[in-house]
């Protein structure tokens, strides 16, 4: 609520409804006082029944970013003195200095502001119900972005434990519009109580601008557009106010960060670079300055989706493509905060079809389609560490607990025998039949109380609570002293001797790595910027759906919008050398050049998808005649690679796209067990199977040290129907193998015109996914028969054989 | 199991290299090996990490059949016989070791090796020192450059990456060089280590059927 503007309805409607004692979610948009909504609710029923509410803790707010707590909990404080009341609004995360974290336990204030992670903290300490007693309600900011997230399923554990303490408590969530929002309100509130969900009317008018190259190449190559754009996106953040510069991957962020600079000297001091691997302390004066309008742009990451208003912030500029329909209105909302600005958006491409995205974007924009969050269900490993959790606090009883965790949205679907197995695992480790000599977790007490006794595995589980898991991070430090950021192991342990690397804007060089930190000095020219493993979000079915539409009506005549015409050229090349696919109509091509045969297939369902079925593609051409494939993918299509004639006609074209069998072969043809152990990775750190976090740098504690992969080999020989073992298959086919996106797809292709073009050359459709590196194998060898021939490959000779 | 083993000239001694991640020395009898890291899984259990001790046992076994098809003497083992202290996998390799009591038993210390008076005792070694000299061959845990003579070693958990274009495929490995042979990490509940690893040297990596050399 803007001060001195009267409320919206939604604003009234939620105070209305909470009055009279409902539950429930309100969505609205960003920049129209949504967190006033709920705030305010449990101020006005203070102020009406004043005698309903007891000393101590009223409302717990939770908040999916921890940079988020201090400046909610500072505009709530504001907004209480101006009301004159006596209530203290407390801050409790990661960040809080432990001597404020001790008077918050003698006294906790009225409300109190904290993270799924804190919340769980809090539910690890002994005696913890006294602080919830007089507790009214619990209120989940942001609910879209945790919803779908093991962290959401923190946040429904959390809030069943909180239900339990007090029955009466109401439960309210702040959203912003997503596809499923009834589903989502089922998530945060499964209990039979009384709720409602309040949705403002109010729209948020969003401008949509293409940033168009000088020319448009005749062969797009995904990246290369940068250095040219640069000098087009130097005005539009020197005629604004305030910029934030969106890129998708912390590595394009750097890379951003020099060309403007390099573009516009000037920018030096001005602009800054903030995402999840700079030091805390700059990323908060980043924050600081940008909201005091001292900075005249920021190129970020999705570190910036979130978080409090940049009122200053009047542009936003995206660099390449938003991947979602969703995330894009998200970030364009972070410009143009108050309710009635519009909000500005720039949209850069990094190659030149992907104009033909914003193009489908402002399409989906108009026709308000927006992707569902889907909730993740089941996840045993998250559950594991809440039962540790209250295990560290006062114990639970087991029978008691199964019947929350029951009730829980995440774990309807919860069997018996799992629910024996977990229990089995915190207290003897595994099945009885298993040697488990040893093994101490957790402790069954005379009257069934399980609880943990040993104060050393107390203090792991406190220290590694938490469903974020990241790589071993480095700490990077000036030689000279002064910190500078975090950066992935893995990424430090490929770099060569004498290679620089790019860290928050500046140009390092290694000097020396001791203690889990990198000891630099700065230097100057060519360096990498680090390549991050995440971050490599798929294009949304939503937006594959319209990028289809556009392109298939891109060469009409009649079409009218800026982004096609511009890239007519290039659109036309696709036609002269192929074809370009009406909606109806699915590509295949082939192409012979000097390196061999490429087949590509054209089904814009995200590249996640792409990999699934150019495994699935490549096993059923291998069915026909022996052959090996490379694979190649980006969200539009994909690629297999061969030496070999790739035996595809006319004619069998529609058995290899045929839904038959569609499951059967995929299982075939990808490596499941290669996949489960990449997911096993979050799955064991999560359930304490692998320590992240050790106390000090005692010595003892590095003898505890292993890997994921390697723990997921051993479950697998040893005890293969292990519930983390199969839960990791399990997000394979959900996440992964996306089953239910694969299916649609199929039956979107089934009913297609295949279309099979051969040509020489590579036309405008396939070569970004040519450059692309992300490359996989699929060939029917044995391993021995792969590495021999592997090794030959790679010009080295096997001396006897 | 398969064993495959491809015999090495080094220093003028014939040594043969298996694929199950030990080395035999024909003219000593010695069966040699390195980084067992017993007790590994037991201290993963004492502090709250679920893991059965069939690995081990897996270990023991594999180290059973070499003996089988060996005969050795004696072993030597390169270091890190034992991964944290006296724990029940240190019970349970006692009573295996008891079956070959006829077989000597040399330790070369490594860095986990902290064996009390106790312990020792308990294991019943044969031999302990930081280092073992047999025939100008030095056997020591990691390799000391202050030491001009030829040394067998373990401490790295050697891999070795083999690429191509399209595919990386990760191998544990001997590796030999004019000054060391490097041995792979016996047990196999280790991880692989490709970059510590010596330049300019042989590899052979091997997989549960064959030995190459790269």
């Amino acid at each position: 609520m803007e001060k001195g503007n009267s409320p919206f309805k939604f604003q009234v409607d939620t105070w209305n409804k909470f009055g009279s004692g409902y539950s429930g979610m309100v969505v609205a948009p960003t920049g129209f006082g949504k967190t006033f909504s709920v705030f305010l609710a449990l101020i006005s029923d203070f102020l009406t029944n004043p005698d309903k509410y007891k000393k101590g803790l009223k409302m717990i707010w939770i908040t999916p970013l921890r940079s988020l707590s201090k400046d909610i909990a500072k505009a709530m404080q504001e907004a209480i003195d101006e009301i004159g009341l006596d209530w203290a609004v407390g801050v409790r995360n990661g960040d809080t200095d432990p001597k404020v974290r001790q008077q918050q336990v003698k006294n906790m204030p009225e409300i109190l502001v904290v993270t799924p992670e804190s919340l769980h903290l809090l539910l690890a300490q002994k005696n913890h119900q006294r602080f919830f007693t007089n507790m009214h309600c619990v209120a989940v900011d942001e609910w879209h972005e945790l919803l779908g997230s093991k962290r959401g399923v923190m946040v429904e554990l959390g809030i069943s434990q909180l239900f339990h303490y007090v029955p009466k408590l109401k439960i309210w969530g702040i959203t912003a519009t997503i596809g499923n929002l009834d589903e989502a309100q089922d998530v945060l509130i499964p209990y039979d109580i009384k709720k409602t969900k309040i949705t403002a009317k109010e729209l948020k008018k969003i401008d949509i601008i293409s940033v168009f190259p000088d020319e448009v190449e005749l062969l797009p190559w995904a990246g290369h557009l940068g250095q040219k754009l640069a000098d087009k996106v130097v005005p539009i953040i020197l005629e604004s106010k305030s910029t934030i510069v969106f890129t998708n991957t912390r590595s394009q962020s750097e890379m951003w960060y020099q060309l403007l600079l390099n573009a516009y000297p000037d920018f030096a001091g001005q602009i800054a670079i903030h995402h999840s691997s700079i030091d805390a302390h700059l990323r908060i004066w980043i924050e600081e300055n940008l909201s005091s309008g001292k900075l005249k742009a920021v190129v970020s990451t999705s570190s910036l989706d979130l978080g409090i208003d940049f009122k200053p912030v009047d542009t936003v500029i995206q660099i390449g493509s938003a991947k979602g329909v969703a995330r894009f209105l998200q970030r364009a909302g972070r410009s143009g905060h108050s309710p009635f600005e519009t909000s500005k958006i720039f949209c850069v491409p990094t190659h030149s079809l992907e104009l033909i995205e914003v193009a489908a974007l402002k399409e989906a924009v108009k026709q308000k389609v927006i992707e569902p969050r889907e909730p993740v269900v089941l996840c045993f490993d998250v559950l594991v560490q809440f039962l540790m959790t209250l295990a560290v606090g006062d114990g639970f009883f087991p029978n008691e607990v199964y019947e929350r965790i029951k009730k829980v949205y995440t774990f309807q679907e919860i069997r018996d025998e799992e629910w024996k197995e977990m229990i089995d695992f915190l207290t003897i480790g595994g099945s009885a039949l298993k040697s488990y000599e040893e093994y101490h977790k957790v402790v069954v007490m005379e009257d069934g109380l399980h609880k943990v006794t040993s104060r050393k595995i107390a203090m792991l589980h406190r220290m590694n609570m938490g469903a974020i898991v990241s790589d071993a991070m480095l700490k990077v430090k000036f030689i000279s002293g002064g910190y500078i950021g975090m950066v992935e192991e893995y990424f430090i342990s490929r770099l060569k001797k004498e290679e620089k690397f790019i860290l928050a804007g500046r140009v390092l060089e290694v000097a020396m790595i001791k203690d889990m930190t990198v000891f630099v000095r700065a230097s100057k020219g060519k360096a990498l910027a680090p390549s991050y493993l995440g971050g490599r979000l798929p294009l949304s079915s939503n937006l594959g759906h319209f990028l289809r539409e556009k392109l298939s009506g891109a060469l009409n005549p009649k079409a009218f919008e800026k982004e096609l015409k511009f890239l007519h050229p290039l659109l036309a090349n696709q036609e002269k050398r192929s074809h370009i696919p009406k909606e109806d109509e699915f590509l295949v091509e082939l192409i012979k050049n000097r390196e061999g045969y490429h087949l590509f297939m054209y089904p814009f369902e995200g590249r996640l998808v792409h990999e699934v079925m150019a495994a699935l593609i490549a096993y059923r051409i291998s069915k026909l005649a022996p052959i090996s494939f490379s694979m190649a993918m980006n969200d539009y299509g994909f690629e297999l690679f061969s030496d070999k004639e790739i035996p595809l006609t006319e004619d069998n074209l529609d058995k290899i796209l045929t839904r038959d069998n569609l499951m059967v072969d995929v299982i075939s043809s990808i490596n499941s067990a290669e996949m489960a152990r990449r997911k096993f990775r979050d799955i064991a750190v999560i359930s304490g199977m692998v320590v992240q976090n050790f106390p000090g740098q005692q010595r003892s504690n590095k003898a505890l040290q292993s890997s994921a992969g390697l723990i997921f080999k051993v479950l697998e020989n040893y005890d293969p129907n292990h519930f983390l073992v199969r839960q990791a298959y399990t997000e394979v086919f959900n996440m992964q193998l996306q089953e239910q996106r694969l299916v649609e797809a199929f039956k979107r292709i089934e009913k297609s015109k295949f279309i099979l073009k051969y040509s020489n050359k590579f036309t405008p459709l396939s070569f970004p996914i040519k450059v692309d590196s992300l490359r996989q194998t699929l060939t029917s060898e044995n391993l021995d028969a792969r590495i021999q021939k592997l090794i030959k490959q790679s010009g080295r000779n096997i001396k006897d054989e | 199991m398969n064993i495959a083993t491809k015999d090495i000239t080094i220093q003028n001694e014939i040594f043969t290299l298996t694929n199950q991640r030990a080395l035999f020395w024909e003219k000593e009898k010695a069966l040699i090996f390195s980084d067992l890291h017993i007790g590994k899984t037991a201290h993963f259990r004492k502090n709250g990490i679920a893991l059965a001790s069939h690995i081990m046992k897996n270990d023991l076994e594999r180290l059973s059949i070499l003996i089988e098809y060996f005969q050795p003497e004696k072993f030597i083992i390169v270091g890190d016989l034992l991964h944290a202290g006296d724990n029940s996998d240190v019970d349970t390799f006692c009573e295996w070791k008891n079956q070959y009591s006829n077989i000597k038993f040399c330790l070369v210390e490594g860095n986990h090796d902290r064996i009390s008076k106790i312990l020792e005792k308990k294991l019943c070694l044969d031999f302990k020192a930081d280092l073992l000299e047999i025939n100008d061959i030095l056997f020591v845990h990691d390799f000391d450059k202050s030491n001009s003579k030829f040394q067998i070693t373990g401490h790295i958990h050697p891999g070795f990456v083999i690429n191509s274009s399209v595919k990386k495929i990760k191998l544990p490995c001997f590796t030999v060089t004019s000054k060391q042979l490097l041995l792979p990490a016996f047990s196999e509940f280790t991880g692989l280590d490709t970059k510590n690893i010596p330049k300019k040297g042989m590899y052979f990596v091997f997989t549960d059927s064959e030995i190459y050399e790269i």
